[in-house]
């Protein structure tokens, strides 16, 4: 029986070789495009999950009442850990992280590393194998540092690591450490990365700001006890807060700012570390959105529906061939489940031959694949016994819903009439009709979140951000000189050249550089009785003219002016905030000691990302604080020569540093990864979407010419033209798509705007993004019916009737 | 007595009208019969012959095989009955164009959860009965009508039913074709196997040792 029913199976394939390519071809690519994104998904979800201690490690935020909404800070001051540790029971374990960049020498060979400062039991709280060295306690010496296999490996080479002594720059000095552990390298799914660790107490401001309640620049993670519950914890901090902050709380009071249901103004919360990958923080609230793996998840599921839809759908149609041998095996004495079955295995055996085809596809495309949405994803670091269990579950789900519909429908046929080759089935196109509308609805549903996506993206990236970033480089300044001292030498290296128009540095990057790093800093202060909140940037001279900021009113930082250092130049949110209608020449004690002078306002311009309003922000000039990125404007000429001469003068000022320069539009460019991801995603995706509909509509739509083969003949007959009885067979299904039109828009609608909402400049909403998609829904669809339809409807009428 | 009917009807309804394709059709047959069933178009003909075969049920009336009443009887039953007992001959021969002729002879028996040795000495007994060994593993598409027509007899013959039932098995073929199919039919009723054929010409009817002639559902 099963031998008959393979035979017959593959008979029947060869025999309809088209529709079995057809076929195979759309479930293939549907499987694949489905098992790449739900790999990438499933990657994504699994970030941080491989701590051991997962479930009982959390991450610090303070939460701050302010005159608008509460403020978010996951940044500690330094005494907090050991004071938590000391007063708050039910701690299990508890560490400070603090990720910086570091030079580290060895053999007169220099290495720029990312460096995590963190306490002891850093290595206990988080699964970071140690695989050689001290497994217990590698950091319990102040001298000793951890590093991973891979930076080994780059420093030491084949040479054994352990025990070695490194140069560590540390406040401008090398000081020496020795390595005692070689931990596992970072997984792709970690959010913490590091290339070396060392213990947190050597960290050059330490000392510094060992007391200070007032100066936070690190994480704290924590492991609680087993029976401590999180509201506990956050209960029985309260008192601790209003100890230790009591300073900052007490201007908060004098403020006027109101304190919360539990009346505290400050208040320290946790969340899981299990969701730090997914958090963000709108409103003063912690918020775990898994929106993106979610939505990837999501578009797999509608291009494996597509393709599942064209298999229902042409086996359906396709089956009406396969009537007269149905009759035949019922006369026979085959039973309804005999049928059903027969057909079910011949679904079974297409999906099997997709699945290993879209398998055997997705292997192939991972590394492109890879680069296009910016994934670490492998399908080795993805599959876990779960995973793979419910792909099969799914598979198999798949193949009974698919392959058993089309199977019972016709396992439950008469057998006379299925002898007689009729299928009296108006029931059936209505299941074929609806199918046809999901199909088109998600199309026009991806379509138009793709126009939407472009749209936004397009905005952000041509919209004026209130500085040239076409023509200004921003580079790391990696070495080992002094911050201002490199400048100096840039400077006095670039003024000779022709192409170059001015250069100057700041202590951070606007967009994202190839470093990768992000960060800001803010600084608070009281003003006329008013605490205020400005975001810093230390800057050299030209800094605005360098980066065409406008200038509002007064002067820039200038070298004919001695005092420069104590002077400032704020945005115009900051003269707002300081509520100042004439700020020029105005003071203001930004430290107990220090009066600096605003002496000019510039132009308010996106510092940051898009997605956040301008803040305040207030420029310094002062040489204590370092500098970090160098900054050079170039003529519109030559510009790749340009850059190669910047990158050459770099490389000779400090030989040891690679040069990571980039223009700021790239950096701009990167900021909007996360975006350009979902686009990406979205796009393939409706690509794909309408592609896969195509294929289905094309073959449906030829069958049904097929069927309708002798009312064409007759029509024409009596006298209808080619373009009418066109007209008349592409009706019906552009009634479909119309129909899928007017569902898919609301929810279209709905999503894209309530993704726009989390940008403070977007886009307006405009009914045309859909109307648009809706159209070439449409025009795509005519063109596919186009291609059998008109083909019948110049047939010779004669020909037609013959075949009856 | 292989099968009875006592006042059997068939009809549709049309248009809120019932429209009888049979009305009271009394009727036996006893094993080793040779029956021709002879009637104009629409006389109701093929209905009866379906109706005998369990193909489709009657709307009213008894209907009694081997002793059992098909009327009441379960569905499963049924299936089970006709299965075993009935092997059906059409006028277009409708042997599964995928499979060969072996394959199309085996296909009976793999309903009827025949031991595969069993189906391999029963598919060579019929080729070989049937003279087409050299045809075993050709396509339908491959032969003549006749041959065609040849291989459906064999195939409804190969489970050795109690009945055979024939709906215009020459209607397709030319006269001398023809003639070979019902000195088949002949053949195998000399050796026991009941017939029961739907014709239109007289020639074939000649073949049958008892005629019933159908009239817009009436015997006549």
């Amino acid at each position: 029986m099963f031998k008959n029913h393979i035979k017959i199976a593959l008979r029947n394939l060869v025999k309809n070789k088209g529709f079995t390519f057809i076929n195979i071809i759309g479930l293939s690519v549907a499987f694949g495009v489905a098992i790449l994104l739900s790999m990438t998904a499933f990657f994504e979800l699994s970030y941080d999950q491989f701590h051991e201690n997962k479930g009982s490690i959390y991450q610090i935020y303070t939460t701050e009442q302010t005159t608008k909404e509460p403020q978010v800070s996951l940044s500690n001051p330094v005494p907090l850990a050991p004071s938590l540790q000391e007063e708050i029971p039910g701690i299990d374990k508890i560490s400070r992280q603090l990720e910086e960049k570091i030079i580290l020498s060895f053999n007169d060979k220099q290495f720029n590393l990312d460096i995590s400062w963190v306490d002891q039991d850093f290595f206990s709280i988080f699964s970071f194998p140690i695989v050689e060295g001290n497994k217990n306690h590698p950091l319990k010496e102040l001298s000793s540092v951890v590093i991973t296999q891979e930076t080994a490996k780059n420093i030491f080479g084949a040479q054994d690591a352990i025990g070695k002594t490194v140069l560590l720059q540390i406040n401008q000095k090398e000081e020496p450490f020795v390595i005692s552990a070689i931990a596992e390298d970072n997984k792709p799914n970690s959010s913490i990365e590091f290339d070396i660790a060392v213990n947190f107490v050597r960290h050059s401001k330490y000392q510094q700001n060992k007391d200070a309640w007032d100066t936070k620049n690190h994480q704290v993670y924590i492991q609680l006890d087993k029976e401590v519950s999180v509201a506990n914890f956050e209960k029985s901090t309260a008192a601790f807060t209003n100890l230790h902050y009591k300073e900052e709380i007490d201007k908060l009071k004098r403020d006027g700012v109101l304190p919360d249901q539990n009346n505290q103004y400050m208040q320290l919360h946790l969340f899981p570390f299990e969701d730090n990958h997914f958090l963000s923080f709108p409103a003063g609230k912690a918020n775990v959105s898994k929106t993106l793996p979610y939505l990837v998840l999501g578009v797999a599921f509608l291009i494996l529906l597509i393709a599942c839809v064209n298999f229902v759908n042409m086996n359906i149609a396709k089956s009406s061939t396969r009537l007269k041998e149905i009759g035949m095996r019922k006369t026979l004495g085959a039973t309804k489940k005999h049928v059903f079955f027969q057909f079910w295995f011949e679904s079974i055996l297409i999906f099997l031959t997709t699945i290993i085809i879209g398998v055997g596809m997705s292997v192939l495309l991972l590394d492109p694949f890879k680069t296009l949405f910016n994934t670490e994803a492998s399908l080795g670091s993805t599959i876990t016994p779960v995973i793979g269990f419910g792909f099969i579950l799914a598979f198999f789900m798949i193949t009974l819903l698919a392959g058993g519909y089309p199977a019972l429908l016709l396992s439950k046929l008469g057998t006379l009439q299925v002898l007689k080759g009729k299928l009296n089935g108006k029931g059936r196109n209505h299941v074929r009709d609806v199918l046809i509308i999901i199909q088109f609805a998600i199309v026009i549903l991806l379509t138009s979140g793709a126009f939407v996506l472009w749209g936004q993206l397009d905005y952000m990236r041509s919209k004026d951000l209130g500085f040239n970033k076409e023509h200004v480089i921003s580079f790391p300044l990696n070495g080992k000189r002094n911050s201002y001292e490199a400048i100096q030498l840039i400077r006095e290296e670039l003024e000779r050249q022709p192409n170059i128009v001015s250069v100057t540095g700041s202590d951070n990057n606007l967009g994202i550089g190839k470093d990768g790093s992000v960060y800001q800093s803010i600084l608070g202060f009281d003003h006329k009785g008013k605490g205020v909140k400005t975001n810093m940037l230390v800057v050299d001279y030209d800094y605005p003219e360098t980066l065409d900021i406008e200038l509002k009113a007064g002067r820039t930082f200038n070298r004919s002016f001695p005092n420069d250092s104590k002077s400032i130049l704020i945005n115009e949110a900051m003269a707002k905030e300081l509520e100042e209608s004439d700020p020029i020449n105005k003071q203001i004690m930004m430290d107990d000691s220090i009066k600096y002078t605003i002496i000019g306002v510039i132009k308010d311009y996106n510092f940051r990302k898009l997605n956040k309003k301008i803040d305040p922000i207030t420029l310094f000039m002062d040489t204590e604080w370092d500098l970090y990125y160098g900054y050079v404007k170039i003529a519109p000429t030559n510009i790749i020569e340009s850059y190669d001469n910047i990158k050459s003068i770099w490389q000779k000022i400090e030989p040891q540093a690679a040069f990571l320069g980039s223009f700021l539009d790239e950096n701009i460019d990167r900021t909007f990864r996360s975006e350009k991801i979902m686009i990406t995603i979205i796009t393939s995706g409706a690509i794909v979407a309408v592609i896969l509909s195509c294929i289905g509509l094309l073959a449906i739509s030829l069958l049904v010419v097929n069927q309708r083969t002798k009312e064409i003949g007759v029509r024409k007959v009596i006298g209808a033209s080619v373009s009418s009885i066109t007209i008349l067979l592409a009706k019906d299904f552009i009634k479909l798509v119309l129909i899928a039109f007017a569902c898919s828009v609301p929810i279209a609608w709905w999503s894209t705007s309530n993704w726009l909402e989390n940008y403070s400049y977007h886009i307006d909403l405009t009914l045309w993004f859909f109307v648009i998609s809706g159209i070439l829904a449409i025009l795509i669809a005519l063109a596919t019916i186009s291609v059998g339809t008109i083909k019948a409807a110049m047939q010779n009428p004669v020909k037609s009737l013959r075949t009856e | 007595m292989l099968l009875q009917l006592k006042n059997v009807s068939k009809w549709v309804q049309s248009g809120g009208q019932r429209v009888f394709l049979l009305k009271d059709i009394n009727f036996w047959v006893n094993e080793g019969d040779f029956i021709s069933i002879m009637g104009p178009s629409g006389s109701g003909k093929s209905t009866l012959l379906n109706g005998i075969g369990m193909l489709d049920a009657f709307s009213a009336g008894e209907y009694a095989f081997l002793d059992q009443p098909v009327h009441t009887i379960k569905e499963k039953q049924r299936a089970k009955l006709y299965k075993e007992h009935i092997g059906f001959v059409f006028q277009s021969y409708h042997l599964i164009d995928e499979l060969t002729v072996k394959e199309n002879l085996e296909m009976p028996l793999l309903y009827k959860k025949y031991k595969s040795s069993q189906i391999k000495a029963l598919v060579a007994d019929t080729l070989d009965r049937f003279n087409i060994v050299g045809k075993k593993d050709l396509f339908p598409s491959q032969l003549s009508g006749g041959q065609q027509q040849l291989v459906g007899i064999a195939r409804a013959l190969i489970a050795s039913p109690k009945l055979i039932l024939a709906d215009e098995p020459t209607g397709n073929l030319n006269s001398k074709q023809g003639e070979e199919i019902m000195e088949t039919f002949t053949q195998l009723n000399k050796v026991g196997v009941t017939i029961i054929q739907v014709t239109h010409s007289e020639k074939n009817m000649a073949y049958g040792s008892r005629v019933i002639n159908l009239l817009d559902g009436h015997i006549v």
